[in-house]
């Protein structure tokens, strides 16, 4: 998977918890998830999850603590799933 | 487990806290009673039921409750058990766990919230911040303290128990103490219509007690999830038998 189509991905799995919609449709890899695009912090472990499911990945409490932006989650992804095949 | 360096501070202040009840109820009560003349409907009961489903028991105790108004655990602390009851238990006079911006309004609240067993807490603080707390949390439940939660992380913004923006931090405490036991409690104010500061003067409180086990198959971050959700849909659900009560009494 290239960085491209996980960014993709990413926000299209953010996209549901999103409170700021048109900050989505600019967003970068500098994109903060929770100030700049209004998820609620507590729902940031449900887009972890997501991620799980969606990339087949297992991602522990340290590598989530990390992920403040876009750009973070899609280098996580990308770790992981390059790790895992 | 909460570090090393925040362990002697929390046993200090669970010492002034049980050397000072019998002041620190009888001011909170006639506070209540009298300043703000609240009553809890049928508290012989509240307090019944509380003994009944969790109080006689030792070991820890996390006390789950919805949330609207900035006092519901003084409310809460107040009607689960008199006075002499938790001055002969110590672990029955709950932690509490509120903003840290809230109590630092006023310097007579930090007084209070330090005699009432309060960890001020960063509401929608960093991961590190939040694991801070949950261990200070799970180090007090398994010395077998008790501790009054709010899982929906915050008053209820609806008025309603808030299950989209509910935290899943109650779900990692159980998964550090698993041995805890989980006291669901229901608290509302007949007038109170949504979120408030405080209740009204005169407010009747309704208080409604469910203990239930949450289990999971999974761990980590769905297992908190797993956990977080049973205990906030349980609330849910003595809100809607709340409001459908309320329906049948007109």
């Amino acid at each position: 998977m290239d960085r491209a189509a996980a960014f993709d991905k990413v926000t299209g799995i953010i996209k549901p918890f999103v409170k700021n919609i048109e900050a989505l449709k600019g967003s970068t890899d500098a994109t903060r998830i929770i100030e700049d695009l209004g998820v609620n912090s507590a729902r940031l472990v449900d887009i972890i999850l997501a991620f799980e499911d969606e990339f087949g990945i297992s991602v522990d409490d340290e590598s989530a603590d990390k992920v403040r932006t876009v750009g973070d989650a899609v280098q996580m992804i990308l770790l992981k799933t390059a790790t895992a095949s | 487990m909460a570090s090393r360096f925040d362990r002697p501070g929390l046993r200090v202040q669970e010492f002034v806290a049980q050397a000072l009840i019998f002041l620190t109820y009888a001011a909170l009560a006639a506070w209540m009673k009298f300043g703000r003349r609240f009553t809890i409907e049928e508290l012989g009961r509240v307090r019944g039921d509380f003994m009944e489903q969790a109080g006689a028991e030792r070991g820890p105790l996390l006390i789950c409750a919805n949330h609207l108004t900035l006092i519901d655990s003084l409310v809460l602390q107040w009607a689960l058990a008199p006075s002499w009851r938790v001055a002969g238990r110590r672990g029955l006079f709950a932690w509490n766990l509120p903003d840290k911006g809230n109590l630092a309004a006023h310097w007579w609240w930090q007084v209070l919230g330090y005699l009432g067993k309060c960890i001020p807490v960063v509401r929608q603080g960093t991961p590190e911040q939040a694991r801070q707390t949950i261990d200070k949390v799970a180090w007090l439940l398994a010395r077998g303290q008790s501790v009054v939660i709010f899982p929906e992380g915050g008053r209820s913004r609806t008025g309603r128990v808030d299950t989209e923006n509910a935290a899943y931090g109650v779900g990692r405490i159980l998964q550090a103490v698993p041995e805890t036991r989980v006291l669901c409690v229901f608290l509302r104010g007949r007038g109170q219509t949504g979120y408030t500061d405080f209740p009204a003067r005169g407010e009747t409180f309704v208080i409604g007690l469910k203990r239930i086990t949450p289990a999971t198959v999974s761990d980590g971050m769905r297992g908190a999830r797993d956990l977080a959700v049973q205990i906030v849909g349980q609330l849910r659900e003595m809100e809607n038998r709340y409001f459908d009560d309320a329906l049948v009494d007109r």
